[in-house]
């Protein structure tokens, strides 16, 4: 195909995919956080399913004023949320939903990844900083240090997977689970989950912690500094950041279930079907990821921060550095 | 030239005088955490010199629910104290009204007929476990956890209208008068005058509620005490020895945590308490998380007081023989009572006529609150949301 | 009859009254089963200092006033006449038999000061800055003697009996009449202040 044709059309899916999957994963969460507190959730919007909820907020976020504080910076102020929005739609270019659904199959893939998703603690220090609000900076300090100290675990439950596949594009990492038994003739493969544990586990709790999600959402500690860094920010700023967290949900889910859980490949067919089956394949590995994320955010409370950043030197780094360890030993003995 | 000496001079004293320091001399920051804000119980204002996460020298700012029920109680008849009254703390409402009517009906000298008493005690014990089931479920979601709060406000909701379906109210029942609780008159003719007891079947569901309660009370227990991150950021925190808290004057529950087994209930012959079986919880140490699990147990023993109590209930008038015009011989009198709070009790200077000379109203949550300059010296921030929490104080009552 | 636990317990405190009361040279009174030890106002700190040393009594209830005075702005005068004073009481108890004390002292309606209780029990400081500021009683020793619930600019000392209650002031007490009538209807009773007949 024509690059300019295909370069618009993945920018075009790009920009659409972040709000409808914000909303899909927004609507889950409130849905599902009612089930679990025997309540309903939303209700009237929609027939009696209460699916346009979120099209309805949406479109209140978008009509309300735009407000800056007067003391705010104003430039910093307007881009935090750009920032942050941008860095999970640009996680998203190397995952592959197929074998040729990709944005742009990377040679260093998870690299890109990684270190685009770490521009979003910019973000947030932009926010917390511009807001003029002590509430806000004491969030946006808190934010830059939960994210600081879990990108190190994040990034190294990460090497135990490129250790194992080989290289870092993701569209290799996939299949190098595909065809794990392939020089024995077994049709099944193997997700990384099942020798990669403690580096599934070490993942998902640092994707927990980047996203600010309970029991790590100190930054916004909804009961102690009302919303942390986000407190200033009304309208569609605020929407920004409140599609920022469900997209980035998504995407960190993206990244966690092709390195850990096999991505769009499932045993039994062949790679053109897989362009078809693969993103169904992937978005329902990516459900189930999002579901244990609702699931911890209404069952735990929240870390302090001595005990959060304890957590990330004290446990997570040590056990992620062994579990490298472990894993080239076994690479080379096995 | 000598200028240009002095300056070079100048700048060796002062580079001989820098020392290098490690410690970045940061300014503090006074933070305001209230009186808006989601976890201050109310309008509550906390004005904290804060230096990183640790706050110093934090002075609670009360007041902003000050309704000067003791300057108006001047001006009212005793009855008409009781609707005043109930609005103190106004999550437990029924349990402010009772030790005023007993201070009101020991100067009368009026006795008060069994079954009422009986009533008065359990729809006392009823205002407890509604006021705990508020706080066991609340304090949680300070901490981040927002579930438990909905399993609990459903089973109170289920407390609250069996309050409301015998007294008319929720939160403020108004349903005591001097010489027992109102005998609820039916919709009888004009010429025949139908007195009614409870409404039927209150007592039965009353009692089959309780099993309810007490189901909730294991969920919300399997639900918050198990989980570790809760034990992580309430042990150890918010320890308040007991000498402290009885100088400061903290009563109920938050004394019962730091291990002093002291309940008025026991000691005190207010209501008939004596006649039915249950424990007293304490805790160990005295920290956030005991003063948790003792209102937590307390639900539990009020459950069991209220199923004793309808079992035994007696029968007779709710409502002693009193003129109908009340004037309350001279006198002075104090009476308290455990209430979910704490200590609440009246002083009631009386000079024979249609209302009190002076009513001094001691709440519980104003001596509980008065130890928060003590305590939250030196603490982190979530620890001050999470210590404030347990104290479980209620602004109406610390401001009356 | 058996003995109610108000008895005894009547029995018991009018036992601690009568031996704090002997201990720091006051008087004491039990009624209706609160003892109320009266001691002189030099006598003070020390009277509780006792009271908490000697005697156990180491929870602090409460403190507040009671202002004596023959011309009330609010509420029924007294029937009869007495010395115009501030009393200033005091509840102290004790947390494992539940006895509990009251301790009065009389002030000077000219110049109200008493000794501050701070450095004996730590609780009294909320309780000193309320009587402060509703009576104007000045406690001496008080480390922060400022307004706790009024606001900044409040003139007066509410609760006084010489402070009216702008509520009364604007609208006086209907007596046996309680309700009013729907607009544009006249009241059916005119509203009186008279004591009603039982």
């Amino acid at each position: 195909m024509n690059f300019w044709l295909e370069l618009a059309i993945k920018l075009v899916v790009a920009a659409g995919i972040i709000p409808v999957v914000g909303m899909v994963i927004g609507f889950a969460e409130m849905k599902l956080s009612a089930k679990m507190q025997s309540r309903m959730g939303p209700y009237f919007a929609g027939g009696r399913w209460g699916w346009a909820q979120l099209i309805a907020d949406g479109v209140k976020f978008f009509q309300k004023e735009d407000l800056i504080p007067a003391d705010a910076d104003r430039p910093v102020f307007k881009w935090a949320p750009a920032l942050v929005l941008a860095s999970t739609v640009a996680i998203l270019v190397p995952i592959p939903f197929g074998p040729q659904v990709v944005g742009r199959n990377l040679d260093l893939g998870i690299f890109y990844a990684l270190a685009v998703s770490s521009l979003s603690t910019i973000g947030v220090l932009m926010a917390g900083w511009s807001s003029a609000n002590k509430y806000s900076l004491i969030g946006g300090l808190r934010a830059a240090g939960q994210l600081i100290a879990y990108e190190l675990p994040l990034v190294l439950a990460v090497v135990g997977v490129v250790i194992l596949a080989g290289t870092m594009s993701l569209n290799g990492i996939v299949e190098a689970q595909a065809s794990w038994f392939s020089e024995r003739g077994w049709q099944f493969g193997l997700p990384f989950v099942i020798v990669q544990f403690i580096g599934f586990g070490i993942f998902m709790i640092a994707t927990l912690a980047e996203l600010s999600r309970i029991p790590f959402d100190m930054p916004i500690a909804e009961s102690e500094l009302v919303m942390g860094y986000v407190t200033e920010y009304s309208g569609f700023r605020f929407l920004f950041f409140f599609l920022a967290e469900f997209a980035n949900m998504f995407s960190l889910s993206a990244i966690a279930a092709t390195l850990f859980l096999g991505g769009y490949w499932v045993p039994g067919l062949s790679q053109p079907q897989l362009n078809f089956v693969g993103p169904i394949v992937l978005f329902a590995k990516i459900g189930v990821l999002v579901f244990a994320m609702i699931w911890f955010r209404w069952t735990f409370p929240r870390f302090r921060e001595d005990q959060l950043q304890a957590i990330a030197w004290k446990w997570l780094i040590p056990l992620s550095l062994a579990n490298i360890l472990a894993t080239g030993l076994l690479k080379v003995v096995v | 030239m000598t200028t240009r000496l002095s300056a070079d001079q100048d700048l060796v004293r002062h580079l001989s005088e820098v020392s290098v320091s490690v410690e970045l001399q940061t300014p503090d920051m006074t933070l305001n955490i209230g009186p808006q804000h989601p976890s201050t119980h109310g309008v509550l204002r906390l004005v904290a010199t804060v230096d990183g996460e640790r706050a110093f020298n934090v002075q609670p700012v009360i007041g902003y629910m000050h309704r000067g029920y003791e300057k108006l109680a001047e001006v009212r008849t005793y009855p008409q104290i009781t609707t005043l009254v109930n609005r103190i703390d106004w999550v437990s409402g029924y349990a402010n009204e009772v030790p005023f009517i007993i201070a009101a009906e020991r100067l009368l000298g009026v006795e008060v007929p069994e079954r009422a008493q009986f009533i008065r005690l359990i729809l006392t014990e009823m205002a407890r476990i509604a006021s705990h089931l508020v706080f066991n479920a609340s304090y949680p979601l300070e901490l981040g956890a927002a579930t438990p709060l909905f399993f609990a406000l459903r089973e109170r909701e289920r407390v609250l209208d069996l309050l409301e379906s015998v007294t008319g109210g929720r939160f403020h029942p108004n349903f005591n008068r001097i010489g027992g609780v109102k005998p609820a008159q039916g919709a009888g003719s004009a010429t025949r005058k139908v007195i009614q007891d409870l409404p039927r079947g209150f007592l039965a569901e009353t009692r089959a509620a309780m099993d309810k309660v007490l189901s909730t009370v294991n969920e919300l227990e399997a639900l918050v005490a198990g989980n570790e991150i809760i034990l992580a950021r309430t042990k150890g925190i918010g320890l308040i020895p007991p000498e402290t808290a009885a100088a400061y004057g903290m009563s109920g529950p938050n004394l019962r945590a730091s291990g002093v087994g002291f309940d008025l209930r026991k000691v005190s012959d207010y209501l008939p308490y004596t006649q039915f079986d249950f424990r007293v919880p304490t805790g160990a140490n005295g920290d956030c998380w005991d003063r948790w699990w003792v209102r937590l147990e307390e639900t539990r023993q009020s459950a069991s007081i209220i199923q004793q109590a309808i079992d035994s209930i007696p029968s007779g008038p709710l409502l002693a023989k009193v003129p109908k015009i009340i004037k309350i011989p001279k006198g002075e009198i104090y009476v308290r009572a455990e209430n979910p709070k704490g200590e609440m009790g009246y002083y009631l200077v009386s000079d024979g006529g249609l209302g009190p000379y002076r009513l001094k109203i001691r709440s519980a949550s104003f001596s509980n609150l008065s130890i928060l300059p003590w305590i939250l010296e030196g603490a982190l921030i979530p620890d001050i949301i999470a210590i404030m929490g347990s104290l479980d104080f209620v602004l109406g009552d610390v401001d009356r | 009859m058996t003995a109610s636990p108000s008895d005894t317990a009547a029995t018991s405190v009018e036992g601690l009254a009568a031996a704090l009361s002997d201990a720091v040279g006051g008087s004491y009174e039990v009624a209706h089963g609160t003892a109320k030890v009266r001691v002189e106002k030099e006598r003070w700190v020390e009277s509780l200092r006792a009271a908490r040393d000697d005697f156990g009594l180491i929870f602090f209830s409460w403190l507040s006033a009671v202002d004596w005075s023959n011309q009330v702005e609010v509420g029924d005068a007294l029937t009869e006449t007495v010395e115009e004073r501030y009393e200033v009481v005091a509840a102290v108890a004790d947390i494992s038999t539940g006895l509990i004390v009251l301790l009065s002292t009389d002030l000077d309606k000219a110049n109200p000061r008493l000794a501050s209780l701070v450095g004996v029990y730590a609780g009294a400081n909320w309780h000193e800055r309320e009587a402060h500021e509703m009576f104007g009683i000045e406690f001496d020793g008080h480390p922060q003697l400022i307004k706790l619930y009024l606001p900044e600019g409040f003139l007066g000392h509410p609760l006084r009996k010489s402070y009216p209650l702008l509520s009364r002031e604007v609208k006086p007490w209907p007596g046996k009449v309680d309700v009013e009538g729907m607009p544009g209807q006249a009241d059916e009773d005119e509203p009186s202040t008279e004591n009603p007949e039982a």
